[in-house]
């Protein structure tokens, strides 16, 4: 009797919890803080620490959710022997899909670029925030080399951010890239240990994960509070100055942007056999968790609970791709880099030829694969890799990215949720049987 | 006898020519060297400037006029010496301010004057009125380029490209001394060398921060083609010049400076709008 209220009283907050993120309640609420965010009200700032502390819900559940969940995708795939055709077909589609988003974030803004030139007005406002941004004085240097400050090299990156050489360290400093290598490994180990010996907590890692997805539902039913606030303080940062620099900006990256948002979701009800509304509207509420939190890891749990039960993915290229693939796999940054140096080649007076266009795409996947593990401002620092090649100025870009990063940072969150999640519907395709996973 | 008619013609024009040369050529010629109290009797305080305006430092009104806190500094000079202050207004170059004092044509140059050994050796200064750090202003995209990945500041601190300078001031001195793989280019005055930034002559402009930073001030749009680069272990000491023998002038000038001081300070000097409709 007492088992069966508490599973009612699951199915209720479940049900209420699907109620309150309808897609029509979350594209009021986007449109409800885009409104008072364009207002600029003195009290948007009020707002911020309740984002911020919502975002903190979140994270309580993000690290031991992907440390349960990933070994047991492992175990899962091990056990039933597709793991390799899984593997091949994640892979194929993620090659697929770099390429394919790499493509079309070069010929975009190319076309926009090499027809929109910036007139003289908007070189002054750029300039001028230039100034103040850079304080005025760009580079400080000695000639006598005893007074000349050290000359810092660049973050500690490359495979060695991958490496979790101290697990405690990496789940205490919140460093989730190298917790997602760990439970990779852990979980192979536990697979084939559990064949010798027998031996195994697969089911306690399962109760971990139910208890997190429990855990991620109650604090789901905030989620209209927590897109409120956090986008309007987020656009009312966007002062008048930084939109008249913006708009050189901010037109190729949501007019790229936009067609790789409606892109994912088509590929996906192609896929799937879906309707494309459907998709879009299960889709919605993971892409905009990402665009408000602006954390893409946090919306993990909720892009994996909507692929597998609301457009029934198969289990296993979700539970294997989802958590490694936002985690590592940055299409938004491929975009953003793509377009931060055609910009400051347009500003500088550089021209882009068929070659340097191929260039750019190669540098901006590589450099986007510098930013794992980094976010904010510290995910500008590899688009130095891209720029410096075609002789463009980092230290110029940095401060105008930093203006716009407020809406370039949503927008970049929004693609690496959204095509990540188009990946294991093309790799895996529609269950042929209804997922029981989230019931049990 | 034609030949030694023609040669006796051509001393004679030497000679009348040599006899007209302006004092900033023949040193020889120079008035004998003054100091506070031969100044107090003739009852004039004779300020070398230069002939083009140099702005938030001091300029000409539209009557012809000058004014500015150096020329203001230099009257509170006169004042308190209790003489009459004549400006000579008419140096071409600063190194002409100098020349000026260093051959008695004036007792004292205020133009924004940097101390450097050059100078030193001809004419005493003061003690600094305002201190600035020199600073380039560079092509952003021609520092990228020869930087090939690494930070700016690594070029700059070994330029070896094209480095424009005003002709004539003290930044010829430092750029050969601080820049010495450079190829220094001269320019007529500080429009010429930024036009010759801007139209790719040189790369980089050599001279203070005030006015490095003027120009993007002024102009924000080249916050994008042009950089600014302060060098932190060089400064230019803007000095009023003094003629060499004029211990005890000095001594009266520094005391004025030390009363003065905060006078000048970068920051006023950028916030003036003296001088900025006329560049």
């Amino acid at each position: 009797m007492k088992a069966a209220t508490a599973v009612g009283r699951d199915n209720s907050l479940k049900a209420l919890s699907r109620s309150i993120n309808r897609p029509a309640i979350t594209i009021a609420a986007i449109v409800l803080a885009l409104a008072l965010g364009a207002m600029r009200l003195p009290f948007l700032e009020y707002l911020r620490p309740v984002g911020d502390f919502y975002i903190a819900l979140l994270q309580i559940c993000v690290l031991p959710f992907l440390l349960a969940t990933i070994p047991l995708a492992v175990r899962s795939a091990m056990a039933s022997g597709s793991a390799p055709g899984v593997l091949k077909s994640l892979l194929f589609w993620v090659l697929m899909t770099v390429v394919a988003v790499a493509a079309v974030s070069v010929t975009i803004p190319s076309l926009f670029f090499s027809y929109a030139l910036p007139d003289e007005q908007m070189m002054n406002n750029i300039g001028a925030l230039l100034g103040r941004s850079a304080d005025s004085v760009d580079v400080e240097f000695a000639i006598d080399a005893r007074h000349a400050a050290e000359i810092k090299g660049a973050a500690e990156g490359g495979i060695f951010a991958l490496i979790p050489t101290n697990i405690f360290a990496s789940l205490s400093s919140n460093d989730s890239v190298r917790v997602l290598v760990f439970a990779a490994i852990f979980g192979v180990g536990m697979v084939l240990t559990e064949r010798e010996s027998g031996q195994s907590i697969f089911e306690a890692l399962r109760h971990i994960q139910a208890v997190c997805v429990l855990i991620f539902d109650w604090f789901s039913l905030l989620v209209p509070i927590g897109i409120v606030a956090l986008v309007a303080p987020q656009v009312a940062r966007l002062g008048p100055d930084a939109f008249t620099a913006l708009t050189f900006f901010a037109y190729p990256l949501l007019a790229t942007g936009a067609v790789l948002l409606l892109a994912a979701p088509l590929f996906c009800a192609f896929a799937l056999g879906a309707s494309p509304g459907s998709v879009f509207g299960a889709l919605l509420k993971p892409v905009m968790l990402g665009a408000s939190t602006r954390n893409s890891l946090v919306c993990v749990p909720l892009a994996l609970e909507t692929l597998k039960n609301d457009l029934k993915v198969k289990d296993e290229p979700c539970d294997l791709y989802i958590p490694i693939g936002i985690a590592t796999i940055r299409f938004g940054t491929i975009l953003y880099f793509v377009i931060a140096t055609l910009f400051m080649g347009t500003l500088m007076g550089r021209q882009f030829n068929v070659i340097d266009l191929g260039l750019l795409a190669v540098f901006s996947v590589g450099a986007s694969f510098a930013t794992i593990g980094l976010s904010g401002i510290a995910a500008l620092a590899p688009l130095a890799i891209v720029l410096r090649p075609f002789g463009l100025s980092y230290e110029v870009a940095v401060p105008l990215m930093i203006i716009i990063d407020p809406l370039a940072e949503m927008v970049r969150t929004m693609l690496n949720v959204a095509i990540n999640c188009m990946i294991p519907s093309l790799a895996g395709g529609r269950a042929a049987m209804p997922t029981t996973q989230s019931a049990q | 006898m034609i030949v030694r008619t023609l040669c006796g013609a051509v001393a004679l024009v030497s000679w009348i020519g040599l006899w007209n040369v302006p004092a900033v050529a023949q040193p020889s010629e120079a008035a004998a060297p003054r100091d506070l109290k031969s100044i107090v009797d003739a009852q004039v305080l004779r300020v070398a400037l230069t002939r083009f305006d140099l702005p938030s430092f001091h300029v000409r009104g539209p009557d012809g006029r000058l004014f500015g806190p150096e020329i203001e500094m230099a009257q509170q000079i006169g004042g308190a010496l209790g003489v009459g202050v004549e400006f000579i207004d008419s140096a071409e170059s600063f190194d002409t301010v100098v020349d000026y004092v260093a051959v008695g044509r004036a007792d004292i140059g205020v133009s924004k004057l940097s101390q450097t050994y050059n100078r030193l050796k001809r004419v005493r200064f003061s003690e600094p009125y305002v201190t600035l750090r020199h600073a380039l202003l560079f092509n952003r995209l021609a520092i990228a380029r020869v930087a090939a990945g690494r930070p700016p500041a690594v070029v700059l601190q070994k330029y070896a490209g094209r480095l424009g300078v005003i002709g004539g001031s003290a930044y010829v001195d430092f750029a050969s001394r601080n820049f010495p793989d450079a190829t220094v280019v001269e320019a007529r005055n500080w429009d010429t060398a930024i036009e010759n930034l801007l139209s790719g002559n040189v790369d980089a402009l050599y001279r203070d921060e005030f006015e490095i930073r003027r120009v993007l001030k002024n102009k924000p749009a080249l916050n994008v083609q042009l950089g600014s680069a302060v060098i932190v272990d060089q400064n230019a000491l803007l000095s009023v010049a003094i003629c060499d023998t004029c211990s005890k002038l000095q001594q009266f000038i520094n005391y004025h400076i030390g009363v003065t001081r905060g006078a000048f300070t970068l920051k006023k000097l950028l916030d003036s709008d003296l001088g900025k409709s006329a560049r």
